[in-house]
């Protein structure tokens, strides 16, 4: 079955619809313009983000001089790869030099950042085209928040409900094809989890393999940068210029990067897959259950080999997450509790001052109960190659401040990969009540992210949920 | 006989290995001396007699076949009693462990039998390597062989004693804050701590995970290079060992230093916390010996021993508590005063201040590696000659500052070797540091420093002591 | 910090001393509190601690 990169598409009347694997031949043999493409992404932006409120920040004439350049230097025969005149957004924690992150917080002086995180690098570098920095959750954490400087973005599918988070705008603004391929990060979900409400494909990829320098920090031993796309085969592209090591980046993995674009065979016949019923089975709403059992199915017949498996509970892992987390966090942003706590959005300051009374001994207990659980997940991969599961227990959540998730709070399925640190995605399969996303998770092994690109590569190919796309409406102005 | 246990393990192998020396009539020179002597010094707490005859024989059968399996195949050795040995008591010298029996022995432990080593017994320790010299803990405190009233220092004092006494040629002790260095040094021998992560820690009863280290203490340099052969290399079992390719240790002792480019601290040694006169002295002669040698000395720039001491102080605390906080909140009375004085103030310390000590260590490690990449090796005092033994204020683990504790927080290879006699007899010590896994340049130096002093020819005079 | 502070300190640790364990933990304390007031705080945020989690350290030891 064939799922060509160089597809030859003619029609460029839309080229926002088109994902990375389309339009990079097309820019390539210069049938399509990298600055058509870019007029055509920041005119859609313009058109319907004020509706959405994915853009803190639209860098326009930025992106116009670099789309000028990118087709200047392919039509000179100088053509960098599969990324070159590809426009991205960047969640606004990643810094990019000359332009401000604002972190979506007051707390942000609003300054230009000095220099560019080392993803920014690699995408530039890549000769990807930069359309602007997206809203977030107060640094990555206090959200979904209505008392920050700038709304939350909403969910293109539908607008009375909201993206997930933490990578809010990322998963939202990939959705709408505003931009075809975005940067999120993820310490506890912040990829997977919008990706799951916005029906896109997330990434957290394998701790350490894409740099976290030039990124504002949540968790330093936990946090992730992921490729945020709306076809697995994009996110191997993205994978392909975004991973590797990074010696300034302390966390960064040392370890040779493959081509993840060559391993999507389409081939999983014989795969070993263990399928994590019992983290969704009874506690995720039905038609989730029966949307993720309905893709172990198909894997199944795929060629898959697919057994059903009980890990411990989810609420573990959450817990052990959230005692690492809270004592780094409040470390992170001390400075500001202790000076200036009415600048924090409400949510943020509540999720890091419980970390004041924290002590080491706990922290380190944390850590130590991280090896356990660590240890315990990753040892499945000796008898499995892949880990499903679902990729949020409930679907998008009400855009309304006044919502409380009581029954979500605390229990999070992303999570035990994320303490884990290996690669996990979502993927999109199918749509539920209120015409919202639903989604699945596949896992591997430290660096196989190959394994869990082939197998959501494997799924996509037989399904055509990336083929729907969301109707945007214009809105008012903000 | 009188010499066999003056050997150095280079010796007493090249013996073994041409059949001139029985590793029978070797053991038997040790167990009879530290069965004649040790009573002055209190160095072993368990002493595995039958059990290193038994490995002997065996030792001796194999090698008369087939020849050594290793250059340290028939030597006797002896391990402080943090090292697990498998049906052997471990006590780290606490009530609280005096009636532990492993079930498994330590990853060095294996390697030292797999080597067809002679295990001697258990060396005393601090408790759990960190609260000494005490006298109120399973055991009494080991003593310096070069004056049984002075201290080996610690915590691996008995390690130490023990081949300055001449009661073993090889032994293993641990370093978290100059634990194995400052024995080497009191004692007047030689300790490693090498690059951390290059031995692995499992089975080693820990004192504090992100400072510990394994490493040996003998009589040379060659003797050490010998035990790391044996000792290094990667363990998945140990999170923090690292991957590296192991060269060898031996050959690399090729005895050439010409051009090697010295760093000293002066920083410390004029500002901060300068040694006495004496050691001073002592500490500029070695390096007169270096310039004789055709080495060049700089003086280097480093950031204050007392943030080196802060953060690593800050860390222990806290990873100490962890460890023992069941205990020290269960039953506090079966610690020692000095070890339980010096981690329960760990329960208090909060999240964020040993993150804070975390990122001071960062910035540390940084820079010290910064420093170590403009010149070959760093040298300075390892520390005071020994002092009496007797009881210390146990709040001097926090307040005095240490020439050891440096290379802890950066992981850089340490190693002490003596460096002269004091006028009243007690070993006067040199520190040689190198970048990160560059332990065999620091043992070269060690080696050719030692081979052009005369330090290696004095024994400490310890005799049979007549009845009072 | 107050004698009665470091007490209740002491038992949100779950350290419920008899009475003759007070006098060394609050001197061990006062020598502790003492370092951690000289580590610099008030970082940037992302100055990052010496700890770093090493996934594929915990893979299962294959044959």
């Amino acid at each position: 079955m064939d799922h060509p990169l160089l597809a030859t598409h003619s029609d460029f009347s839309d080229p926002t619809a088109l994902g990375i694997a389309e339009l990079a031949p097309a820019i390539r043999s210069g049938a399509l313009s990298p600055v058509a493409l870019t007029e055509a992404c920041l005119a859609r932006i313009a058109r319907y983000d004020n509706a959405l409120r994915c853009f803190v920040t639209v860098t326009a004439d930025r992106a116009r001089l670099a789309a000028a350049r990118a087709e200047a230097e392919i039509k000179a025969g100088h053509y960098r790869g599969p990324l070159h005149g590809i426009p991205y957004a960047l969640k606004d924690i990643v810094d990019v030099a000359g332009v401000p992150t604002t972190a979506h917080s007051r707390l942000m002086p609003g300054t230009p950042a000095a220099a560019d995180a080392h993803v920014t690098t690699l995408l530039e570098q890549a000769g990807a085209i930069l359309l602007g920095k997206l809203g977030t959750f107060e640094f990555a954490l206090g959200g979904p928040s209505w008392d920050l400087p700038w709304p939350p973005p909403l969910n293109p599918w539908n607008t009375d409900f909201l993206p997930g988070g933490s990578s809010s705008g990322s998963g939202a603004a990939v959705a709408a094809r505003f931009v075809p391929m975005a940067i999120g990060t993820d310490t506890g979900g912040s990829v997977r989890w919008p990706a799951a409400c916005c029906g896109i494909v997330g990434l957290k990829p394998t701790y350490g393999l894409l740099s976290r320098r030039g990124v504002q920090p949540n968790t330093f031993s936990i946090d992730h940068c992921g490729p945020m796309t709306r076809t697995v085969r994009d996110c191997a592209l993205m994978l392909n210029v975004c991973a590797g090591h990074d010696p300034r980046d302390p966390g960064s993995a040392d370890e040779a990067v493959p081509d993840y674009v060559a391993a999507l065979t389409g081939d999983i016949a014989g795969l070993r897959i263990a399928l994590v019923r019992n983290w969704y089975a009874g506690e995720a709403t039905s038609e989730i259950t029966d949307g993720v059992d309905r893709a172990a199915a198909i894997l199944s017949r795929l060629g898959a080999i697919v057994e059903e498996v009980s890990l411990p509970d989810i609420g573990d892992y959450c817990d052990c997450k959230t005692l690492i987390s809270t004592s780094e966090l409040f470390t992170i942003h001390a400075a500001d509790l202790r000076t200036r706590p009415e600048a924090f959005g409400e949510k943020l300051r509540q999720r890091v001052l419980g970390g004041v009374f924290i002590r080491a001994e706990e922290y380190l207990g944390a850590l130590r109960w991280r090896n356990d659980l660590a240890r315990g997940l990753q040892a499945w991969f000796g008898r499995y190659d892949a880990l499903v599961t679902a990729g949020w227990l409930n679907t998008a959540e009400p855009a309304d401040p006044n919502h409380v998730d009581f029954f979500r709070r605390g229990r999070n399925i992303t999570m035990p990969f994320s303490l884990a640190g290996v690669p996990a995605i979502s993927v999109p399969i199918g749509f539920g009540e209120h015409n919202l996303p639903l989604a699945m998770q596949i896992a591997a092994a430290p660096f196989a992210e190959a394994t869990v690109l082939r197998v959501g590569d494997a799924y996509e190919r037989v399904s055509e949920w990336t083929t729907r796309a969301p109707i945007l409406h214009s809105g008012d102005s903000a | 006989m009188a010499d066999l246990p003056f050997l150095t393990i280079a010796e007493a192998s090249n013996l073994i290995a041409t059949r001139q020396l029985s590793p029978v009539e070797l053991t038997e020179a040790y167990l009879t001396r530290i069965e004649e002597l040790d009573h002055l010094l209190d160095s072993f707490v368990t002493l595995t007699a039958e059990r290193a005859r038994a490995e002997a024989k065996a030792a001796e059968a194999t090698i008369m076949t087939s020849g050594p399996v290793s250059r340290m195949h028939g030597i006797p050795y002896c391990l402080k009693d943090i090292y697990e040995t498998a049906g052997i008591r471990t006590t780290a010298m606490s009530k609280l462990l005096a009636d532990n029996i492993p079930a498994r022995d330590s990853y060095c432990q294996e390697k030292l039998v797999a080597a067809g080593g002679v295990l001697l017994g258990k060396n005393a320790t601090w408790e759990f390597a960190h609260g000494g010299p005490s006298w109120d803990v399973l055991f009494p405190p080991a003593r310096n062989p070069w004056n049984p009233a002075y201290s080996p220092a610690g915590s691996s004092s008995g390690s130490g004693a023990a081949i300055a006494a001449g009661f073993a040629p090889a032994t293993l002790g641990s370093d978290t804050g100059g634990s194995i260095r400052g024995p080497a040094a009191a004692c007047g021998i030689a300790g490693l701590k090498p690059t951390y992560g290059l031995v692995s820690r499992r089975g080693v009863i820990p004192n504090c995970f992100s400072h510990d280290h394994a490493g040996p203490l003998a009589w040379t340099c060659e003797d050490l290079a010998i035990l790391m052969q044996v000792i290094a290399g990667h363990d998945p079992e140990d999170p923090g060992s690292a991957k590296v390719a192991i060269p060898d240790y031996t050959a690399a002792l090729t005895g050439d230093i010409k051009g090697l480019v010295i760093g000293v601290p002066t920083t410390w040694l004029d500002d901060e916390d300068p040694p006495k006169p004496a050691t001073k002295a002592a500490f500029e002669a070695a390096l007169d010996v270096f310039r004789g040698l055709g080495c060049s000395i700089r003086p280097v720039k480093l950031p204050p021993l007392r943030q080196f001491d802060d953060a690593k102080k800050t860390i222990a605390v806290a990873e100490l508590f962890t460890i023992h906080g069941k205990d020290l909140r269960t039953r506090p009375e079966l610690f020692g005063a000095s070890l339980r004085y010096r981690i329960i103030a760990g329960g208090l310390v909060r999240a964020e201040e040993y993150l804070n000590a975390m990122r001071l260590r960062a910035d540390l490690a940084r820079a010290m590696q910064s420093v170590m990449e403009t010149i070959d090796v760093l040298m300075l005092p390892t520390a005071e000659p020994a002092g009496k033994l007797q009881p210390i204020p146990p709040s001097s683990l926090f307040t005095k500052s240490s020439f050891t504790t440096p290379f802890n927080v950066g992981g850089n290879p340490a190693l002490s070797v003596c460096s002269g006699f004091a006028e009243n007899g007690m070993p006067f010590s040199l520190q040689i540091v190198g970048g990160l896994f560059d332990d065999a340049t620091v043992l070269r130096v060690g080696d050719v420093y030692e081979k052009a002093t005369p330090w290696r020819q004095k024994r400490p005079a310890l005799a049979v002591a007549e009845t009072a | 910090m107050t004698e009665d502070e470091i007490v209740l300190l002491a038992r949100q640790a779950g350290l419920n001393l008899p009475a003759e364990y007070l006098p060394e933990l609050l001197d061990a304390y006062a020598n502790v509190r003492r370092m951690i007031d000289r580590i610099p705080v008030g970082r940037p945020r992302g100055d990052e601690p010496a700890h770093i989690f090493v996934p594929g350290k915990f893979m299962p030891v294959g044959e």
